[in-house]
């Protein structure tokens, strides 16, 4: 079963124990260096294995993708935050991005036939299908999400 | 015909169209794609198309809904769409997003050129 989408008003936590934190302008092209970056220390850190590469490539292109364009507007000037931190054997990322957030309604239910064709919104339902963990916090500017080591 | 992420052979009405990135993740890159897949619709309009997607190790939910895009636009010609070579790590995208439900999925692009010939539209 998928998570529920879940996208709350609240602050988000703190994450424990801290492995890795960037603050970067939203520029796209700093993407696939980010990407690299998490992939790497997840992996140094025994937290991914060789078969989670393009579920973990779509979920952070997703949440970088919606933190910068959406999120920040694309306005060079307005930072994402994004820090990986690890509880017991489930790795977390968090990003943050400065907008407003979004509505759960304007998400497409992915299980209603009318959907099938339309161009968007898939990426969250593939998220809520591989994640352990994935809660929206500050009305959608924070993302947290995590997956348990699997080995 | 092909374009920098794209080579193209058409045999008649059955086009083999293969995306050669491995990497489907960069906004330009899958808008640059989804724009020299759709101009496949307007030279061919009628076609069959075998998308091979054998180099690809990843992609992103936006390439999904260049995917969509394409086959709206091959269906409105009465054309028809294949996928081949997925890798098997890359299908349960395709299921979740139930892709598989109204495209048709085939291990190899040669079996799915040899399900066209037998069955011309």
């Amino acid at each position: 079963m998928p998570l529920p989408l879940t996208v709350l008003v609240d602050e988000p936590p703190e994450l424990p124990t801290v492995l890795w934190q960037r603050t970067v302008p939203s520029r796209l092209e700093l993407k696939a260096e980010l990407m690299e970056q998490i992939a790497a220390v997840l992996t140094d850190h025994g937290l991914l294995s060789e078969d989670d590469g393009p579920w973990l490539a779509l979920c952070l292109d997703e949440a970088i993708v919606n933190g910068m364009l959406h999120g920040n507007e694309a306005d060079e000037t307005v930072p994402l935050q994004l820090t990986i931190g690890v509880r017991d054997r489930r790795w977390l990322i968090r990003i943050d991005d400065q907008g407003d957030g979004f509505t759960p309604d304007d998400v497409p239910d992915q299980e209603d036939t009318d959907s099938l064709l339309l161009e968007h919104g898939r990426g969250i339902r593939l998220m809520r299908e591989w994640l352990d963990e994935l809660c929206y916090y500050r009305r959608g500017s924070t993302i947290i999400m995590g997956r348990d080591a699997r080995h | 015909m092909a374009s920098e992420h794209l080579s193209v052979q058409a045999y008649d009405s059955i086009v083999l169209a293969t995306i050669t990135k491995e990497r489907l993740m960069d906004p330009p890159v899958i808008a640059a794609l989804g724009e020299d897949l759709l101009k496949l619709v307007d030279r061919y309009p009628r076609m069959s198309l075998v998308l091979d997607l054998s180099a690809v190790n990843y992609l992103s939910s936006a390439f999904i809904g260049k995917l969509i895009a394409l086959f709206k636009s091959i269906a409105a010609n009465k054309g028809r769409m294949a996928i081949a070579g997925a890798k098997p790590s890359l299908m349960p995208l395709f299921q979740i997003t139930r892709l598989d439900k109204i495209i048709q999925f085939e291990p190899e692009a040669e079996k799915a050129i040899l399900f066209y010939k037998r069955k011309p539209l």
